[in-house]
């Protein structure tokens, strides 16, 4: 069993930061902690590594118990068995590459540093650089040494703290992928903070939507992207378009109704320019931008503005016909208001 | 639960630095209250009287206080004008000899006062060598001075603060947004007209702060005014309070309600001077690596090169060149035409038993000493940076109560509570004087640093299975070391020329160098002082060099 978190709070002073949450991660499972800043993803992910000390619940790491606030137990983050990679990766600068990542054997007192730390740096890809001093490695390949570090004794379960949120657009994307191809190779339980939707879409089994401290929804990448539960999780994992709706049944959808009022949630995306769909609105291009392949069109439907992606050219000011299909189209509570228009 | 191993050890160390700091800070404090109320000294039968508090009315305790603050104010006032003019003349014109003048003041920020304060005894009494080659060699008899009097000790301190006002405001000077400056002059003002209207208003703060820890140094100076005051009938709180101990009778209860009420005003000074540092300091940099276009000095250029001549030469060169010149003679005579030169004097120290002891002794405090108060220094810096356990404000607030307190003060207080302790007689009363006197000077160099390390080295370290002893020892100290070699270097200093603090308490069997210099100079033994004087300064000088290198290695 990977990781077991049961009935977690924290607080900081009159501050609830982590309200009773839940939430269990099996073996060799990659779960990410998606939210907003503030949403309490960074504590929960400090309370699994023993660097905050939780008020109440449970946390227990591959089969042991290391926080249990009723039998009074706090295992400190040395004795867990973890592997972390923080934000800032928090390279020892006093150190050369290759005792940064040799430190977690070399306080173990482990065997074979020399080919375990080897192996380490070959995986991410910094062999060559054993000898270099920390301090004249770029962001990249800082964030390469820590992630080395991080699993070279071999953890029970890795630790992210938003590792890619310091590196630019490209080296991002290379390095997303790269992280998910070595968390499958050593199948080892990984919790993963960010903020980024398109980091958590594309690199977890699943995810956990948070905010104010509680789990909005968990689910497979595809179910919280294409069935949120709330305008707020729909917001979160991607771009998301929110028509105010008077009536559930002006537009034909799948899934529950809520009652009261609601709105339908229809990705950029998934409408189309002309009729044919299950789905048909009429509304004036009110703005056009260029994202070279495609444009955005923000297109205003009744009191509603809607941003359509699309290869087809229509002149700002134009008529134009939307449509979709009702499988892509949720129906949501009224909450409120869509954060991007 | 393994987890409570490593806090549990963590608790301890933090219980027993605060169990030494408290020790080490109250200890003395608490022992010159208790004093001020007894009616005899340290370890003789006594009752308990007002009478030390009400004696503080009496018209020779406030006159002194009057000179006390007078020599103070001037001397405070003076080094941080000096100290500002020096800082803006080298990091605001086009002053040619910024880097010399920054190492000259560098040197005379590091000379003694009391060797300084010698030299000018040597130069400036009556019979000394300035006033003798001024009537003797050009006959203008009008302008001698007799520097065994207020003024004599205004010189001299100014002389020796002004480094320390440089270079507490050079760094608020240099961290200033210069475009504030260009604005103005882009708004058509002269460089005289933005001194006054940008500069110096923008530096308010900063100079504020700089005049209220000049007043203070003042205030607890001991040997230039024991040195130049004493022989002149001249007395500040300093001088009085070792007066009253040293000789006899001796009224030790007295000196400590002078020490305390002395305290007092240094530690609201202190006080004041924080207040002052949390309101505001100077705009600083918006990130930014411009450079202020330096201010053409042009015809002003001769005068700022020879006022600077003018400092090194008073507080370094020529004092340095006399004590070499007194060292190096058989007897005191001003006229270096007339002297017969020696070696004699240091043969001596070389074959004197008694100096043998002196430099093995200083060895001792000063070096291993230092080694101590470091170590101290950088667990109070690390528990109330780091650590934030309950009670580090309390410790905070006692590792810098010494900011407040007078050297002397604290070596009376000593003097008031060694006698019921074992380590009387010891070289360990003069260690543990220093370790709580040059106190703030630890914590505060090892908390520069230690707040500017990211905490998340430590806890990626912990994180990689090092606990706190190891994470503590592998990657925080490593981190340190520059902070540990300066700080180690800046108390060795305080420890070796510390006079003020072991005024008191010293023994024949625990002299120390300084305290030999002292003494011989008090004994009218010029000739070795002088020579024991340059020999300590060069031994000083090699072991910067030593250190700096050993720095810049690293």
């Amino acid at each position: 069993m990977g990781i077991v978190v049961r009935d977690l709070v924290k607080r900081y002073g009159d501050k609830t930061i982590i309200d009773r949450i839940s939430f269990e991660i099996g073996e060799g499972e990659l779960v990410s902690l998606l939210g907003p800043s503030g949403c309490g993803k960074t504590t929960t992910l400090r309370c699994i590594a023993g660097l905050e000390t939780p008020e109440e619940g449970f946390i227990a790491i591959d089969g042991t118990v290391v926080f249990d606030s009723s039998a009074g137990i706090m295992i400190e983050p040395y004795h867990r068995d973890i592997g972390m990679v923080f934000q800032s990766y928090a390279i020892w600068p006093h150190l050369t590459v290759f005792e940064n990542v040799a430190f977690p054997l070399r306080i173990r007192r482990d065997r074979d540093v020399d080919k375990r730390v080897m192996r380490a740096l070959e995986m991410v890809g910094l062999a060559a650089f054993r000898d270099r001093s920390s301090q004249q490695l770029s962001g990249g390949q800082q964030q390469r040494v820590a992630v080395a570090r991080a699993i070279v004794h071999a953890p029970a379960v890795l630790l992210f703290d938003e590792p890619l949120s310091n590196l630019d657009a490209k080296l991002r994307d290379q390095t997303r992928a790269e992280i998910r191809k070595l968390q499958r190779e050593l199948n080892v339980s990984t919790v993963y903070v960010t903020h980024d939707q398109a980091e958590a879409l594309s690199l977890s089994d699943r995810i956990l939507v948070m905010r104010d401290g509680a789990i909005r929804q968990q689910g497979t990448p595809v179910q919280v992207y294409g069935t949120p539960v709330d305008t707020f999780v729909a917001d979160v994992v991607g771009p998301a378009n929110f028509l105010p709706l008077t009536d559930a049944a002006q537009l034909r959808s799948v899934g529950p109704v809520p009652s009261g009022p609601c709105v339908a949630m229809i990705r950029p995306d998934r409408i189309v320019i002309g009729s044919g769909g299950d789905n048909q609105l009429s509304g004036t291009v009110r703005q056009r931008l260029y994202l070279g392949g495609h444009y955005e069109y923000l297109v205003a439907v009744g009191p509603a503005l809607l941003r359509v992606l699309s290869s087809v050219t229509v002149a700002e000011g134009e008529t134009m016909t939307l449509s979709f299909a009702a499988a892509d189209c949720i129906i949501l509570a009224q909450e409120e208001t869509p954060t991007w228009a | 639960m393994t987890g409570m191993k490593g806090r549990g050890a963590v608790q301890a160390i933090f219980a027993l630095t605060f169990a030494i700091t408290a020790a080490l800070i109250l200890t003395p404090l608490a022992s010159l209250l208790y004093g001020s109320f007894r009616s005899a000294g340290p370890g003789q039968p006594s009752v308990f009287t007002l009478r030390n508090w009400m004696d503080l009315g009496s018209a020779a305790i406030g006159n002194t206080l009057v000179t006390t603050c007078f020599i103070s104010a001037v001397t405070a006032l003076a080094s941080t004008a000096g100290g500002a003019a020096m800082a803006w003349l080298i990091y605001r014109t086009n002053f040619r000899f910024k880097r010399s003048m920054v190492a000259s003041v560098g040197l005379s920020f590091f000379f003694p006062g009391f060797i300084l304060a010698m030299a000018w005894v040597i130069l400036g009494s009556p019979g000394g060598i300035f006033n003798d080659i001024l009537e003797e060699w050009f006959g203008i008899a009008w302008l001698k001075f007799d520097i065994y009097s207020v003024g004599g000790i205004v010189w001299i301190q100014i002389l020796h603060i002004i480094p320390f006002a440089f270079f507490t405001l050079r760094g608020p000077l240099i961290a200033m947004d210069s475009s504030l400056e260009e604005a103005a002059y882009a708004s058509g003002a002269t460089p005289w007209q933005v001194v006054c209207r940008v500069t110096v208003p923008l530096m308010l703060f900063p100079m504020l702060s700089a005049l209220l820890l000049c007043f203070v140094l003042s205030v607890e100076q001991f040997a230039i005014p024991a040195m130049v005051g004493i022989p002149g009938h001249v007395n500040t709180l300093a001088t009085e309070l070792y007066l009253l101990t040293s000789f006899s009778p001796p009224n030790t209860g007295l000196a400590a309600a002078v020490g305390l009420s002395m305290s007092a005003v240094t530690g609201l000074t202190i006080f004041a001077q924080r207040r002052v540092m949390h309101r505001r300091g100077a705009p600083t940099v918006s990130g930014k690596g411009y450079r202020v276009r330096p201010l053409n000095l042009g015809k002003w250029r001769g005068v700022a090169n020879a006022v600077s001549l003018f400092y090194v030469a008073m507080a370094f060169i020529i004092p340095t060149l006399a004590l070499i010149y007194t060292s190096a003679i058989k007897f005191f005579v001003a006229n270096p035409f007339e002297a017969a030169y020696t070696w004699r004097n240091y043969l001596q120290i070389w074959n004197s038993p008694g100096m043998m002891r002196a430099f093995w002794n200083t060895i001792f405090v000063a070096g291993g000493g230092a080694f101590l108060g470091l170590i101290l220094g950088t667990l109070i810096a690390y528990s109330t940076h780091r650590l934030k356990p309950r009670g580090h404000r309390t410790l905070d607030i006692l590792a810098s109560l010494p900011f407040g307190i007078p050297g002397i003060v604290i070596g009376l207080g000593f003097l008031w509570s060694y006698v019921y302790l074992p380590i009387y007689g010891t070289l360990w009363v003069l260690v543990f004087c220093y370790m709580a006197r040059f106190l703030p000077y630890a914590t505060e160099t090892i908390g520069a640093q230690i707040v500017q390390l990211d905490k998340v080295l430590e806890e990626a370290a912990w994180a990689s299975g090092a606990n706190r002893i190891q994470s503590f020892r592998r990657v925080i100290l490593p981190l340190l070391r520059p902070a540990l070699q300066s700080g180690y270097f800046l108390l060795f200093i305080a420890y070796f020329r510390e006079i003020a603090a072991a005024a008191l308490i010293y023994t024949a069997s625990t002299q120390v160098l300084s305290i030999s210099i002292w003494a011989f100079f008090e004994n009218a033994n010029w000739g070795v002082a002088s020579a024991l004087s340059i020999v300590t300064t060069i031994m000083t000088v090699a072991l910067m060099a030593v250190v700096a290198r050993a720095s810049l290695r690293l």
